[in-house]
């Protein structure tokens, strides 16, 4: 039988119950109906038409009733399955709610777990590589000049300086980096990281700026607001084939409110976008969907504890298909000031 | 030409660091821990101390106290694996406010070693 079916044969026998223990039995099934379709998911406006149609095949069924006396029992089935989905429904909510907190805080909790390892790591590591660099320099210093010996000791000092980078990456992951804090105009510095980018990102990409304001003004250390651009914007190319557009905007928070207005630094990207599974990891450290050697996997995680560390927040959409492929990577952030644009907003292209 | 005091736990990196300083004809007197180390400058009277900051029994930030303490007119250099890497009670800028000459921020190069040590001994 038929989900509308099965209701409106609960309101039939509902009118025709007898005795009250009949008319109970006939309620406990519509309470059970309404628990189902919950969980089918069932639009509650949906639920109402179940409930208009029942009356409309009784009234065909028996066309002698007199529906205003019968009001009643015509109305006990639905509030039974009205109720019963209610709470059906606030359950399935609560428990969505919780299982979101919860895997937030894990979320949390693993990437402090992680940052405090890594500055200890990190601490033993300068002093391998200075150990590396020290004795490898000594013996470059001893050897001749145009040898091949002392190219070779040249690249172990290259590759010594990009694990001492990395290192301060990690670090800055690890938040433990004291940070210079100033007022910052947010959008000059994501001007000068855009121009630095524009260097090192293929040309077939374009990248262009927009903002709702012509000055933001927030406390940060400026190093840091050029980092998060820069690791976002070398992501969004390796997330494109070769062409497409990195586009920067800064507009009013959806929800800014109080006396620290908030504001949202948004990189969207028309890349290849990412599957759930991978969204859900892309802010661990060391996680990488890149070819090995081609990314450290700290990009995002770096740019979620400088993010954490400004009091603000970061936010992933992505989308694999449709007019909105790509990736946006969303950070909200308060603001000491914003300074609106009078006339129309700012575009810029680099 | 200096002689030094190197206050170093990490083996390895004291034996390339006398060799370095060694090699630009300084001499180096060596300690493994903080405590050795502050022994180490009453006795030998070095006209320069290089001294680690993250070190087991007395760290650096505490053996530079006991050297002020001592009346020790040394210059001293801090050095430390990353000064991010450290608590902030225990770094590079406690070290700085105690007014010790230089920073080295490991790992650092021959050049940044020498630089260091003019400025300390000017």
């Amino acid at each position: 039988m038929s989900l509308t079916a099965r209701y409106a044969d609960i309101v039939c026998r509902a009118v025709a119950a007898d005795r009250p223990e009949v008319l109970e039995s006939v309620l406990a099934e519509a309470f059970e109906l309404g628990r189902e379709l919950c969980e089918l998911t069932l639009p509650p406006d949906e639920v109402m038409q179940y409930h208009h149609q029942a009356i409309v095949e009784l009234a065909a069924k028996q066309p002698d009733l007199r529906l205003a006396q019968i009001a009643p029992r015509l109305t006990a089935p639905l509030l039974e399955l009205s109720m019963a989905y209610g709470l059906a429904f606030r359950q399935q909510a609560d428990f969505q709610q919780r299982h979101e907190l919860q895997r937030r805080l894990e979320q949390a909790s693993r990437l402090e777990s992680i940052g405090t390892l890594a500055a200890g790591v990190a601490h033993d590591f300068n002093n391998i590589l200075g150990s590396i660099i020290g004795f490898a320099e000594m013996t470059g210093d001893a050897l001749p000049e145009a040898s091949r010996e002392r190219r070779n000791i040249e690249q172990i000092m290259q590759a010594s300086h990009r694990a001492r980078d990395l290192v301060a990456r990690l670090l800055t992951f690890a938040r433990q980096q004291p940070e210079t804090l100033e007022t910052v105009n947010v959008l000059t510095q994501v001007r000068e990281a855009l121009g630095l980018a524009r260097a090192s990102i293929n040309s077939a990409i374009e990248m262009s700026l927009h903002s709702e304001f012509s000055e933001v003004l927030m406390l940060a250390d400026s190093g840091h607001v050029q980092q998060i651009i820069m690791n976002l914007c070398l992501n969004a190319q390796d997330a494109m084939q070769a062409a497409g557009h990195i586009r920067l905007s800064i507009i009013r928070a959806p929800d800014s409110q109080g006396s620290l207005a908030q504001f949202c630094l948004c990189v969207r990207d028309s890349g290849s976008g990412m599957l759930p599974e991978i969204q859900a990891q892309v802010f661990n450290p060391f996680f990488t969907t890149k070819e090995p050697g081609k990314g450290s996997g700290l990009g995002l995680s770096v740019v979620h504890g400088i993010v954490a560390q400004l009091g603000g927040k970061v936010e992933i959409q992505s989308n694999m298909w449709g007019p909105e492929r790509g990736t946006a990577v969303n950070i909200q952030l308060s603001a000491l000031g914003l300074q609106p644009l009078q006339e129309k907003p700012l575009n810029e292209v680099f | 030409m200096a002689h030094i005091l190197l206050i170093e736990d990490d083996p390895q990196f004291a034996e390339m660091l006398q060799q370095m300083l060694e090699q630009d004809y300084h001499r180096v007197t060596s300690a493994a821990d903080g405590e050795v180390g502050v022994r180490l400058a009453g006795e030998v009277k070095p006209d320069l101390i290089l001294t680690d900051i993250l070190m087991p029994k007395l760290d650096g930030i505490e053996a530079i106290l006991a050297l002020r303490k001592q009346g020790q007119a040394a210059p001293i250099i801090a050095m430390s694996g990353g000064r991010r890497s450290i608590t902030a009670d225990f770094n590079l800028e406690s070290a700085e406010l105690m007014g010790v000459s230089a920073t080295l921020s490991k790992p650092f190069t021959r050049a940044q070693l020498r630089d260091a040590i003019n400025q300390a001994l000017k």
